[in-house]
């Protein structure tokens, strides 16, 4: 009696045993998958994250009262802020939160760092009237009396005591002295000007209301000299022919190419590039919503292919050049909307700004509203106030950041305080309609669905649209069903069906034995051998889709026909082997009549052919090559496991279907298919899967082309390859890289969606055809 | 071919009955099917021995016998679904209107349209209970609607079934019962119009009610056609039978009306057989 208890007690600890073991495997597996998909969403989220912005520090200003603050700026750390004001001083402070409040302004020894800009006997005291920006560090100061000074406020890096310490300085890089611009020293109206090494050129309308253009030219070249007292340079005076004789705000492109001259209604764009003549190119006339409304300000995007014109109604149109019948012209691409959004009023637009490398800019309207918007996705990013009144200044820090605002004080409204703010935009390009609809980026004809992600060029817009390359997985899939599914539907039913038993059991390893097959190799041949080979042959290959069927049957019929003492002679289970030299015969014979067939229908090369006389592109790496080759690694799975439906059909459904005199044709086609089709259905969509997310082989033989074409002798790219592809050359937290992973979780989406319709299919076509 | 009204067979069968048929001496019109020296192989394994016996038209005949003794395969045998087993060598002929089934000319497809058969478990189609009765008919070509329900309806009725399936023709054949399945493989075999039904034990996989239910249908079918049945229960051929043939090690040991067989046999193997001392 006690051993019958010891031996059932073992039998329970091996039962629960067993019990815990699998309910631990199974939750684990759900586990796994749950945080696979739980880490792609991870990664991804942060891309469709909308703009924050949020106060760091405030710093009181120790102005004289009245002083008006024109510029401010800030280092790449985002550690010391400057302002320039009227007097032409400039003053830099600290924004580390922990230094005490009174002690913010910059301290070298221990002197606060605040130093005169127009310390030259030139300027003779006079008041600034205007800082103006370019899109380097430089700036302009530019007096009362038209008198202008070419600055740079730079930061460096000191390392003392193991602490790091950013130190502000000032550079000139022409000197101290004032620069001449207009030939007559009249003052200066407006004025705008960009730089590169070897040239300055400035654009400035004149209080006598003239429009004129200065071009410096440097000897050698303006970086070369730190302090730039020796820079020798030659001035190039030129007066612009105007249309208008008011003119409110100039912008010259970096490259110096372009000018943009604003007046109320029109914006006049100059070309630059001529030293002799400077020529009117374009005009823009934007669509104004009523005739009381007018244009407030302009301002030029990263890249400086668009312009951005803001009018006082709220609005902000981008314009850029677009190719079209009548050449390339200006066009107005989108508009943004920066009025408040529970409110009917509109606003004026009073400054758009704008980031130095990404297509993001801010817009400040008359009531204190600042926005966000990013132009190519057309996001509004973000919307409220920073301040209470408008903003003396306005910077964003080269990063984008940080913002950096000097206005009054919000608690003693007669100081002044500087506010830095921390802006949490690391992903405006990227919105649910910019990866899935059209997008009209700068210098293209339309909105298209483009992917690039990456260029040679700095100034480059990674542009990611996902749907050439879901169209691309979904293309190969479907050029690789197109080839497998009849050969391997119509081989499994052979086998399962027709085939002697014997044979059989050679045959079904040895095709399954195809899915081991590394599918580098299948990608491999199919690239550089295939395809190639396909490029030369091409009309064999489309012989070889009648020839081999058709070879087949006539060798059948030819067996049937022949006399039995004849056929005797080859046992039954070998007589499909008398297929393989007719079929190597069939593809000797496709390839010889290739170039008969060119010579004699496609002037002799139907490449050439189909490129000049029917315009179709052609790729060497094309759909075709994808199809068969793919269509090779997917036949074994399709193969086997619609042979193991079809070779499970219950033999005495078959026996009663023939009993009731039907042929074996007829008992195929309507009880055995019809019952294997739950099966016969999975092996489809399991290959369907498999083809989705097979990699090698698109990798190496699609061409990788982001292309939206049906065309059979085109290219792609799928999301695995575009994966593969990309992922290592992606810094990591970018863009970019987010959205290989999201473009992961779509093919993951994909396979998931595929499945779960197969295995719904599949259990309703069980429940239908089941057999018992 | 003869052809001779259900009715009059009928007539001759309930004639036949009283009158006890000499089975040796069968006149041409007698007979349904008529077997002579059949030897069948299965490899180098003989299933049959030298088989001779004439099956009377319009009556039940059944095969009794212990498992393995080759009943089975003599009747696969009238219908050629030996056909499909590989390794199955055929000698010796079986005649259906004095013309060999075995000859190299014969349509298998055309011969088991008229010699039906109904197999050990119910095997209806996955398709709806209608699809299943008009199948043997669609695959003849008749797609005429009209006509297909006229055969659909009369062979339910025939098989016993149409009062019970009538409101859900077009339901799932699989939804039926057992019972119901196996009448309704009838329905479907018998659809078709063959000649001779072969039932190759046809209640084994039924419950004793089923059962019973199929072996008063067997009485019914009789009057239309000539029945086979292979069976290895003793008490249903006794029942349902005219004729009963006992086989034993692939040989034909005694063919005679069930009546005598079963009350005075003259072999002492089938005595053994009836009287349960093996099997």
């Amino acid at each position: 009696m006690a051993s019958l208890i010891s031996s059932n007690r073992s039998r329970g600890v091996k039962n629960s045993l067993a019990k815990w073991l699998i309910t631990l495997g199974g939750i684990s597996v759900l586990f796994t998958l749950v945080l696979i998909f739980l880490y792609l969403l991870y990664v991804v989220k942060p891309i469709f994250d909308s703009a924050q912005i949020e106060p760091k520090v405030s710093i009181s200003l120790d102005l004289t009262t009245n002083e008006k603050v024109l510029s401010t700026g800030v280092d790449e750390l985002q550690e010391v802020a400057y302002e320039i004001t009227e007097t032409g001083n400039i003053d830099f402070y600290h924004l580390k939160a922990s230094a005490p409040e009174a002690d913010n302004q910059f301290t070298v020894g221990d002197n606060a760092l605040s130093m005169s800009l127009l310390s030259n006997e030139d300027f003779n005291q006079e008041k600034v009237v205007n800082v103006v920006n370019s899109f380097s560090a430089n700036k302009l100061l530019h007096t009362t009396k038209g008198k202008t000074l070419l600055i740079q406020p730079s930061f460096y890096a000191k390392y003392a005591n193991d602490t790091r310490e950013i130190i502000p300085q000032v550079n000139y890089p022409l000197g101290q002295s004032s620069l001449i611009i207009d030939e007559q020293q009249t003052p200066l109206s407006q004025l705008a000007f960009a730089m590169d090494d070897e040239r300055i050129v400035f654009v400035a309308f004149t209080e006598d209301k003239r429009l004129i253009k200065t071009s410096f030219i440097a000897e050698d070249d303006f970086s070369s000299s730190s302090d730039g007292d020796d820079v020798e340079y030659e001035t190039i005076f030129q007066q612009i022919e105007l249309t208008d004789d008011v003119i409110d705000e100039i912008k010259v492109t970096p490259d110096l190419s372009l000018a943009f001259i604003r007046s109320a209604s029109t914006v006049y764009v100059y070309s630059l590039n001529d030293d002799e003549e400077v020529s009117l190119k374009a005009t823009i006339t934007p669509t104004l919503d009523n005739s009381d409304t007018y244009l407030t300000s302009m301002a030029l995007l990263s890249g400086s292919s668009s312009v951005l014109l803001g009018d006082s109604s709220g609005r902000v149109s981008q314009w850029f050049e677009v190719s079209t019948e009548s050449g390339r012209q200006f066009k107005e691409i989108r508009t943004f909307d920066a009025n408040d959004k529970n409110s009917q009023a509109s606003n004026a637009i009073t400054a758009i700004y704008t980031e130095q490398y990404r297509k993001s800019f801010y817009t400040m309207t008359n009531n204190g509203m600042v926005n966000v918007f990013y132009t190519t996705s057309s996001a509004h990013l973000w919307q409220g106030k920073l301040s209470s009144a408008q903003p003396e200044a306005f910077a964003i820090a080269p990063r984008a950041n940080g913002l950096i605002i000097i206005g009054n004080d919000p608690l003693d409204a007669s100081n002044k305080s500087l506010q830095a703010f921390s802006v949490h935009n690391e992903h405006p390009e990227v919105t649910w309609q910019a990866l899935w609809q059209e997008v009209w980026y700068e210098g293209y004809p339309e909105p298209d669905y483009i992917w690039q992600s990456t260029s040679g060029s700095d100034d480059f817009e990674g542009k990611f649209s996902l749907v050439p390359i879901s169209f691309g997985t979904i293309k190969a899939a479907l050029y690789a069903m197109l080839f497998a599914v009849p050969v391997a539907l119509t081989a499994a039913i052979y086998t399962a069906y027709f085939m002697t038993p014997g044979m059989r059991k050679k045959v079904k390893p040895t095709i399954e034995m195809m899915e081991a097959l590394p599918t580098v190799i299948l990608g491999f041949l199919a690239g550089l051998w295939l395809a190639p080979l396909m490029e030369e042959y091409l009309p064999a290959i489309f012989l070889l889709f009648i020839f081999l069927p058709l070879s087949t049957l006539i060798t059948a019929f030819a067996w049937h026909n022949l006399p039995n003492n004849w056929k005797d002679k080859l046992p039954e289970t070998l007589a499909p082997l008398l297929l393989i030299p007719v079929m190597i015969l069939a593809i000797y014979a496709a390839f010889s009549l290739s170039g008969v067939l060119e010579l004699a229908f496609f002037n002799g090369d139907m490449r050439q052919y189909l490129t000049n006389d029917l315009g179709i592109n052609f790729d060497q790496r094309n759909a075709l090559v994808v199809g068969i080759a793919m269509g090779f690694a997917v036949i074994p799975t399709i193969f086997s496991m619609a042979e193991d439906a079809i070779f499970s059909v219950p033999g005495h459904l078959t026996s009663g279907s023939l009993a009731l005199g039907a042929t074996q044709w007829q008992t195929l086609v309507k009880v055995v298919l019809l019952t294997a089709s739950p099966g016969i259905f999975s092996a489809v969509m399991m290959g369907l899967g498999r083809a989705v997310g097979e990699t090698m082989i698109v990798l190496m033989a699609t061409g990788n082309t982001p292309i939206l074409d049906w065309s059979i002798f085109q290219g792609m790219r799928t999301l695995a390859a575009n994966i593969a592809v990309e992922m290592p050359e992606s810094e990591v937290g970018s863009s970019h890289y987010r959205i290989l992973f999201l473009a992961a979780f779509v093919l993951f989406i994909f396979t998931f969606i595929f499945n779960t319709a197969a295995e719904f299919v599949r259990q309703r076509l069980r429940e239908k055809y089941s057999s018992m | 071919m003869i052809s001779i009204s259900p009715k009059a067979l009928a007539t001759g069968s309930d004639t036949t009955i009283e009158k006890k048929l000499d089975l040796t001496n069968l006149t041409p019109e007698q007979v349904a099917l008529d077997i002579n020296k059949l030897n069948l192989f299965y490899g180098k394994k003989q299933a049959l021995n030298n088989i001779t016996m004439s099956i009377p038209k319009g009556q039940v005949t059944a095969f009794i016998g212990p498992s393995g003794c080759g009943k089975s395969t003599l009747l696969r045998s009238i219908n050629r679904m030996n056909d499909l087993v590989d390794n199955c060598h055929i000698s010796g002929e079986i005649n259906l209107h004095g013309s060999n089934i075995y000859d190299k000319h014969v349509d298998v497809a055309e011969l088991r349209r008229k010699v039906g058969m109904v197999f050990q478990r119910p095997n209806p189609f996955p398709k709806t209970i209608y699809e299943n009765v008009v199948y043997g008919l669609r695959i003849m070509g008749e797609n005429n609607r009209r006509r297909l329900d006229e055969a659909a309806e009369q062979s339910l009725r025939s098989a016993a079934l149409w009062n019970e399936v009538k409101d859900r023709l077009h339901e799932s054949a699989l939804g039926l019962s057992g019972g119901q399945q196996q009448r309704l493989v009838i329905a479907r075999a018998i659809a078709i119009q063959p000649e001779v039904l072969l039932l190759d034990e046809p209640t084994s996989a039924l419950d004793p009610i089923s059962t019973l239910t199929i072996e008063e249908l067997i009485n019914d079918l009789k009057k239309q056609f000539t029945v086979v049945i292979v069976t290895h229960n003793m008490q249903q051929a006794a029942r349902v039978s005219d004729q009963t043939a006992f086989m034993y090690m692939g040989d034909l040991i005694e063919y005679s009306d069930t009546n005598t067989l079963f009350t005075t046999p003259l072999k002492k193997k089938t005595e053994d057989y009836i009287t349960g001392r093996y099997g």
